[in-house]
């Protein structure tokens, strides 16, 4: 008897153990209709906030479909993209960046979209074939657009006229900009500008201006063949280092969100950033702040307008038609863009656009202007980065360091990373 | 009687049969496949490709960075786990005399080396020695005007990871109590009966009994500070910065497999940490013979 005690006793054990493991999660083969969907995003606070809004609208009107979302700020949200993704437990609608579609995309993570936006789930009527096609590689629709994004320099006003700082948008030039930084800096002991931080958004810019681009068309190396645009460009942020108008790497580091951001907290006179940002900026920042054209974009029409984000649908997704409904709402739907407001670029549809216009308080509207406005001056975006970006990024932001932290020259630093660069970008070939 | 026994064998399986197959799927099968992954180059998406010894390869003579994280974790783990050591063994000896207060002070100081692993301490040791951080602020409130920049000089940030090191004294500290418990306060008595003054009961008969506790710990810290990864990652956000001051090992594997798509080669850097910490390992087993007295043997 004590034996058949202890022995059924251990099997217990051990089919107790089965019945822990299976927990949380829920497929969908449950009792009734309930889809799953789950959504993931980067941002901050704010944008959180109201997408978690819009999710509840859309769960509103559509009883059966519940809806998980993820979110994170933006380095953290690609590192835990990544381990999903070779878990093959992507969610079912993940927010993308020109940095990386080519990334997910060629390597055969994502949905091509072009089905749904043709038999109508997506209905792109109202929207731009040009818009659209920036999330295209090939002939596959990898992203769908979410809103169009300019590059923009944010100030605070009341800083800039304090200094004696004149700053005429329209005209004025890469040395102009360094002397209103010193200047800002020599009257209010405060930086002039942000780090024009990360280097591998503006230093793409700076080459435009000059009438180069960063990556070749064929995307297996640089484009731009004088480094010495390289180092003139490392050059300006070292005399702004000096000047002590500029943050160094470590100090730009601690930033850990908007809320810390040097304009927000009255450390810094101008910011670098995309359009959409200055929403957040402006709700978080005490003095007013407008949207000014980055120096010297006129010449070369090195703006252009660039699809803020995405939203793609992975190939293991289990609903990629109910996800192609979420993005549909997302981009059409009214109601929902009322929330939104140019959070994640001026929206596509230029009748959502046009709905949305009069709802807008003063500093959306003045988002929105912009964009247009930079939308006469602007020639085309460079396609998404080609495969190795990540480490090409990664690359770039080491020599920026070390040229920033004074450890290596300009010039030293113009060759190291080239071959770095190409080695990488051949590499992924 | 033959059956008596073949069922409390099979009992015996019944009850380790959840450790082995934990064990498995948890140890031995992802081991396993990381040594497959090793000789692959796998961006994580499409299926691994085979490629040899060439991640090897490239890391022993492409890539500077294998060298520099090298190099950032034998300083980490050469000055944090003797200095970590050091203290313990300070303060055991202290908390080794009775008095009332002793529960309490063993309970603070061993309290860091519980929560030291996680994330919040992490966070709160970054902003401590951030620019605008608690540090300064007390330095600050002493009147001295100086900030330290902690994190602008590869050194000082990669002393800040070894100082949360150094903090999370207290697990040894515990060994080395109870291992200073066992000495027989005989010997001490014995010791000064025969006129040794403090020091050289220190390092004649306290040290050498204790040697056998010192090398666990010396084992058992040295191989898990090579493992450090969560305080590195928080810290540095990620980057090992500045300048790779803090890049430590494991953070370079994670940056390979999930920033850089290259799993393979993470996959690989992760088994030469294991060669090198096994020939570590067995330096120390080797040399234990030297100065390591266990009691069985009379000197």
């Amino acid at each position: 008897m004590k034996k058949f005690g202890i022995i059924a006793l251990s099997f217990i054990l051990l089919f107790s153990l089965a019945a822990c493991s299976s927990s949380g999660k829920e497929t969908s083969g449950g009792k009734d209709d309930k889809i799953t969907l789950r959504v993931a995003w980067w941002g901050g606070q704010p944008r959180h906030d109201y997408t978690m809004k819009v999710i509840e609208m859309y769960e509103k009107a559509h009883p059966n479909i519940e809806i998980e979302a993820e979110f994170a700020n933006f380095d953290d949200y690609w590192k835990k993209l990544a381990p999903m993704a070779a878990a093959n437990q992507l969610p079912d609608i993940i927010q993308m960046d020109t940095a990386y579609l080519s990334q997910y995309g060629e390597k055969g993570q994502l949905e091509d979209l072009t089905k749904y936006t043709e038999d109508g789930t997506i209905d792109v009527s109202s929207i731009d074939e040009n818009t659209i096609s920036g999330g295209k590689i090939g002939d596959n629709l990898y992203g769908f657009n979410l809103g169009s994004n300019v590059l923009s320099v944010i100030t605070n006003d009341d800083m800039l006229t304090d200094s004696g700082v004149e700053l005429n948008d329209e005209a004025w030039t890469w040395d102009q900009f360094v002397q209103m930084a010193t200047d800002v800096q020599k009257s209010t002991d405060k930086y002039g500008t942000n780090g024009m931080n990360p280097a591998d958004v503006f230093f793409p810019y700076y080459l435009r201006t000059q009438g180069e681009r960063f990556y070749n068309e064929a995307g297996n190396g640089l484009a731009y063949k004088d480094d010495q645009l390289f180092v003139d460009y490392f050059n300006m942020q070292l005399d702004l280092v000096d000047a002590k108008a500029f943050p160094t790497p470590d100090v730009q580091a601690q930033v850990k969100g908007l809320e810390d951001d040097f304009i927000v907290k009255g450390n810094a006179a101008m910011t670098w950033n995309w359009s959409n940002q200055y929403l957040g900026f402006a709700q978080l920042t005490d003095s007013p702040l407008s949207l000014n054209l980055p120096p010297e974009q006129a010449d070369n029409t090195a703006l252009f307008l660039k699809p803020s984000m995405y939203f793609s649908v992975p190939k293991s997704s289990e609903h990629k038609e109910e996800a192609a409904k979420f993005i549909d709402f997302f981009v059409n739907d009214v109601e929902a863009n009322k929330l939104i407001k140019g959070d994640r670029g001026v929206p596509v549809s230029s009748k959502v656009m046009e709905a949305i216009k009069p709802e807008l308080t003063e500093e959306e509207t003045k988002i929105f202007e912009y964009v247009e406005m930079a939308s006469q001056n602007a020639s085309k975006a460079d396609p998404p980065d080609p495969l190795g970006s990540a480490e090409v990024m990664k690359a770039l932001k080491d020599v920026s360091e070390q040229i920033l932290f004074k450890k290596i020259t300009p010039d030293a630093g113009a060759k190291t990373f080239r071959t770095k660069a190409e080695e990488i970008l051949a590499r992924n070939k | 009687m033959k059956k008596r026994l073949a069922s409390e064998n099979l009992a015996g399986y019944a009850f380790i049969s959840p450790f082995i197959i934990g064990f498995m799927a948890f140890t031995i099968i992802p081991m396993a496949v990381s040594l497959y992954l090793s000789f692959t180059s796998y961006d994580l998406f499409s299926t691994p490709v085979w490629v040899g010894l060439d991640n090897f390869k490239e890391m022993f003579t492409g890539d500077e960075k294998f060298w520099q994280s090298l190099k950032v974790t034998f300083t980490y783990v050469f000055a944090g786990v003797p200095l970590r050591l050091i203290f313990a063994l300070i303060v055991a000896m202290l908390l080794n005399k009775a008095s009332r207060a002793v529960g309490l002070y063993r309970t603070l100081f061993y309290l860091p080396s519980i929560i030291g692993g996680s994330v919040a301490v992490a966070i709160m040791w970054r902003n401590i020695f951030g620019n605008e951080g608690t540090l300064n602020a007390l330095l600050f409130f002493f009147g001295i005007d100086k900030k330290i920049l902690w994190y602008q000089d590869p050194t000082k940030a990669l002393w800040t990871l070894i100082f949360l090191a150094i903090w999370q004294f207290g697990s040894s500290m515990l060994i080395f109590l109870a291992g200073l418990k066992n000495i027989p306060p005989s010997y001490h008595e014995a010791a000064n009966v025969d006129g040794a003054n403090r020091f050289q009961v220190f390092f004649k008969i306290t040290l050498p009994l204790l040697s056998p506790i010192i090398f666990f710990n010396l084992v058992m810290q040295t191989i898990s500070a090579f493992m450090t990864f969560t305080p590195a990652y928080i810290i540095t956000k990620g980057e090992g910065g500045p300048l790779d001051g803090t890049l430590l090992y494991s953070l370079y594997i994670f940056q390979k497999a999930f920033n850089f798509f290259q799993m393979g080669y993470a996959s690989a850097m992760a088994w030469v940490l294991l060669v090198i910490v096994g020939i570590l390992t067995l330096i120390l087993f080797k040399t234990s013979k030297f100065w390591v007295h266990y009691e069985s043997k009379e000197d």
